[in-house]
């Protein structure tokens, strides 16, 4: 075999040929000219630590996805309105019961105008959808709000809607997993005991799930989604039936939250009418996570993302208006803490009390809370990432992991939402007020920001649409001013403080970006030459060994200006190797520098100094190349003993002008290969009475003077 | 075509020409393989004259042999099929290809025919096909390129 080319033979004796290797083929592809692609063999960590973490990220995460798979992890419609409307169809399980309990302020008579509020959240849940299709199909990148309202109003509006936004995907992720584990509370009441471990179980959960892709993360979270919502359903199709049949039978109140007194009543206005308004909005958070992440879709991402907004609009003003219907219908009250929720009440006014179909849908409306947070897990990173693509959060925001997921933002979501519920002490009712106050910010912005689109491109029907729009942006204006009216003094002014904080920290960091690329940018109009600077190569040597003659060769391939520096406190030791170096290594100039004060990083910059004032002024300073001797370390304790003052070295000359550092590592492996790679020619050793050199088989930088 | 129709073979060699049928090739190729769960060979000659050595650095050295390959690989995965790519030098490629056949014991041989034609404009099949067709111990598919398509 001649250089990975082995000759066979033929049938005949003229048909030899050679079978050539291909030494990239394991590890790369050529995929265009000059173009590698990397196969997976490429990533196999070296180390058997390595291999072996690698084992266990595969087990619990999944084989690494390459970016060509990334459309068969699309998401289809039934799998996408799983993941991104679990967090909306969750809140038609509380919704009903938030508008009741404000209207119960108002007396018996005004608990029955909840199905007229419940109406109006629906007509301004259909006109926000409507305005998010909209988005869906002209911004099909995602985004959301953000990039509607930097696009068509300005930056910093984009900057308010995105710091409400992940403001409020946290708060999402931390309040459904405090209402779920208080769901479970209610039926097993030691759960309380453990409510900080069920939530960082839970919350880890959803995080693996959401690391090991949107595909298996869609799997996973579908079935809970789908069984919540066929099973609420089955309940207001069982209601409707018996009221157009004349069967409902009222359900008398237990534990329900009384009346007020007759004196005490808020009389039936528009002020409580819109509290009750503002309470029942809450089933419009996250309804736009859809927007934020359409090219999650399957293509044609834009339609299928803005229809799955049309089905989970429908879907959610079903279950929410069907369920406020029915808990009107038959009388169902609001409970005292502690007591069932109207949707309990509901289940088992339809099912039967400890049905079957009764504990389902109860662990079914346990299960969609934890999965509310989902939504969360999907939106937050996306939106992380459009932001980190914008340079308005750190970078590694928007790299994806292993299986195409946006890792960073994924764990920083977990992170920040589990150390609010461990804060809290798993009660997140405190956090509540917060809730909700950004989506309308976001709303708002958005609708506006869509109003100055339809007016700017003026395509068909640019009219009704802006109109469309128009009304949506008042309206949600209106619950934006009413829910931190109401809940300012709540917490909601936590919004006001929080929301400024992340804009500060997002221009913050847009401003280090754009000024570190306008420092490195190469102006278009240069044409790059060679080098024609001046260059020197110093060597600081701890004494002679193997380290050191294959760093000096090193050096001398990069400049014939070479000189090995060796500062030492000890003038003996000096003059021993100094016999040594010239005699062994012929060429190199050896510059010893002696250190009284047994300082080695001060004297060498000093002479790197002294060296730059020596260069003729009228020349350009050269570039000084510092070429550190260093060992492989083989275990984690040699990288204690060893390379200690070469990394001190690195670390003080990295910042110095017209200077760059070279760290020349050397294998003792390969003891066989010194000789034969650097080349060197055997000599008689010095005889008895020549003076011993210093003794430099130790390590490059384990030696005095510096500790 | 059904699995009850497709052709079996357990192993077959694909003679790659770095032309524009060496995707069909391998598509068809990956496609019956797949069903049956053969093995799938694909072998690119460069062909040395006699002014260079047999074994001189030519093809190791090419990335536009190299990319013949790969690419066949990558279609293969496409259609998730391992594929063992063989990049040789010889003299002669039909002989080279019928050699690589033979020692792999492989049962199918499959080469690509660009449509060329000569001056004068008739046909032209080259050298290679007929030495295969006459020498190449297992049986032979050609997949000629349509007439419509550029010569590779």
């Amino acid at each position: 075999m001649i250089g990975g080319r082995r000759p066979l033979r033929g049938r005949k004796p003229a048909d030899r040929r050679v079978r050539v290797e291909r030494p990239h083929a394991p590890y790369f592809r050529y995929m265009g000219a000059g173009t590698l692609v990397a196969k997976p063999a490429a990533n196999v960590p070296l180390t058997p630590g390595g291999r072996l973490l690698r084992r266990v990220r595969t087990v619990v995460f999944g084989r690494p996805l390459s970016t060509e798979e990334e459309i068969g992890e699309r998401l289809s419609k039934t799998k996408a309105l799983a993941i991104f409307s679990s967090d909306a169809i969750s809140s038609s399980a509380y919704a009903t019961e938030e508008i009741m309990r404000v209207l119960l302020l108002g007396g018996a008579s005004a608990l029955f105008l909840s199905i007229q509020v419940s109406i109006a959240i629906t007509v301004l849940l259909a006109v926000v959808s409507l305005s998010y299709r909209q988005v869906c199909r002209a911004y099909p990148n995602g985004g959301g709000a953000y990039i509607v309202a930097k696009t068509n109003l300005a930056p910093i509006f984009g900057l308010i809607a995105a710091a409400a936004l992940l403001i409020d995907y946290v708060m999402t992720v931390a309040v459904s997993t405090a209402s779920a584990i208080a769901q479970i509370q209610s039926v097993i009441p030691a759960a309380y005991d453990f409510r900080i471990e069920i939530a960082f179980v839970s919350i880890s959960l959803i995080t693996v799930a959401n690391l090991r892709g949107l595909r298996e993360s869609g799997n996973i979270f579908a079935v809970p989604t789908y069984l919540f919502v066929g099973l609420a359903l089955m309940i207001i199709a069982i209601g409707l039936v018996n009221i157009v049949a004349g069967t409902v039978v009222q359900v008398p109140p237990v534990d329900a939250v009384p009346f007020p007194p007759q004196n005490q009543l808020e009389p039936i206005g528009i002020l409580l009418l819109l509290k009750a308004f503002a309470g029942g909005s809450v089933a419009l958070t996250g309804v736009e996570a859809i927007a934020n992440g359409v090219p999650a879709f399957k293509p044609p991402e834009a339609r299928n993302a803005a229809n799955t907004m049309t089905a989970m609009s429908i879907l959610l003003g079903i279950l929410f208006v069907g369920l406020t219907v029915f808990a009107v219908a038959y009388g169902l009250r609001p409970t005292l803490p502690g007591g069932p929720s109207i949707v309990a009440l509901a289940a088992a006014a339809a099912f039967g009390d400890g049905s079957p179909l009764f504990i389902g849908f109860a662990a079914a409306t346990a299960l969609i809370l934890f999965l509310a947070a989902n939504t969360s897990f999907n939106a937050f990173p996306r939106l992380a990432a459009i932001l980190a693509e914008d340079g308005y959060m750190p970078r590694q925001f928007s790299f994806r992991g292993d299986r195409l997921a946006y890792s960073w933002g994924i764990v920083l979501l977990a992170a920040v939402a589990f150390g609010l519920l461990w804060a809290f002490g798993g009660d997140t009712h405190a956090l509540i007020p917060l809730y909700s106050v950004g989506v309308f910010v976001c709303f708002t912005l958005s609708q506006i920001g869509m109003v100055k689109h339809w007016r700017e491109v003026r395509e068909t029907g640019w009219r009704w649409r802006s109109v469309i729009n128009a009304i949506g942006a008042v309206l949600t204006a209106v619950v934006l001013v009413v829910v931190v009216s109401e809940k300012f003094r709540d917490g909601a002014y936590l919004v006001v403080i929080l929301v400024p904080l992340l804009v500060a920290m997002m221009l913050f960091i847009k401003r280090q970006y754009t000024r570190s690329s306008r420092e490195v940018a190469v102006s278009p109009d240069i044409v790059i030459r060679a080098p024609y600077r001046e260059e020197r190569a110093v060597v600081p040597i701890p004494g002679l060994n193997r380290a050191v003659v294959q760093a000096i060769n090193v050096a001398r391939s990069v400049s014939d200006d070479v000189r090995a520096v060796y500062i030492t406190d000890d003038p003996d030791d000096a003059a021993r190797l100094r016999a040594d170096f010239e005699r062994q290594v012929p060429g190199v100039p050896l510059v010893v520098v002696e250190s009284p004060y047994r300082t080695l990083v001060g004297p060498l910059l000093a002479y790197l100094d002294v060296l730059d004032s020596a260069w003729p002024p009228d020349k350009a300073s050269p570039i000084t190349f510092v070429v550190i001797p260093e060992y492989v370390a083989r275990s984690w304790w040699e990288r204690i003993l060893y390379n200690q003052s070469a990394k001190r070295l690195r670390s003080v000359l990295l910042g110095r002008p017209h200077t760059v550092v070279v760290a020349v590592p050397y294998r003792r492996e390969d003891p066989a290969l010194f000789e034969a790679a650097l080349g060197g020619e055997r000599q008689e050793r010095p005889g008895p009475d020549a003076p011993p050199g210093p003794r430099s088989d130790g390590p490059p930088t384990g030696r005095p003077p510096t500790h | 075509m059904s699995d009850a129709h497709a052709p079996a073979f357990r192993r077959a060699v694909l003679a790659l020409n770095g032309g524009s049928s060496d995707g069909r090739i391998v598509r068809l190729a990956a496609e019956y393989a797949r069903q049956t769960k053969a093995q799938l060979v694909a072998v690119h000659v460069v062909e040395i004259d006699w002014t260079l050595p047999l074994d001189a650095d030519i093809a190791g050295r090419s990335e536009e042999v190299q990319r013949v390959l790969d690419m066949a690989e990558s279609v293969a995965e496409d259609y998730r099929i391992a594929l063992e790519p063989v990049l040789l030098q010889a003299r002669d490629v039909g002989a080279a290809i019928v050699d690589e056949t033979t020692e792999r014991g492989a049962d199918l041989l499959v080469v690509g025919l660009p449509y060329r034609k000569r001056f004068g404009g008739e046909f032209a099949i080259g050298r290679t096909i007929p030495y295969i067709l006459q020498n190449a111990p297992c049986a032979v598919w050609v997949v000629r390129d349509p007439i419509n398509e550029e010569p590779a």
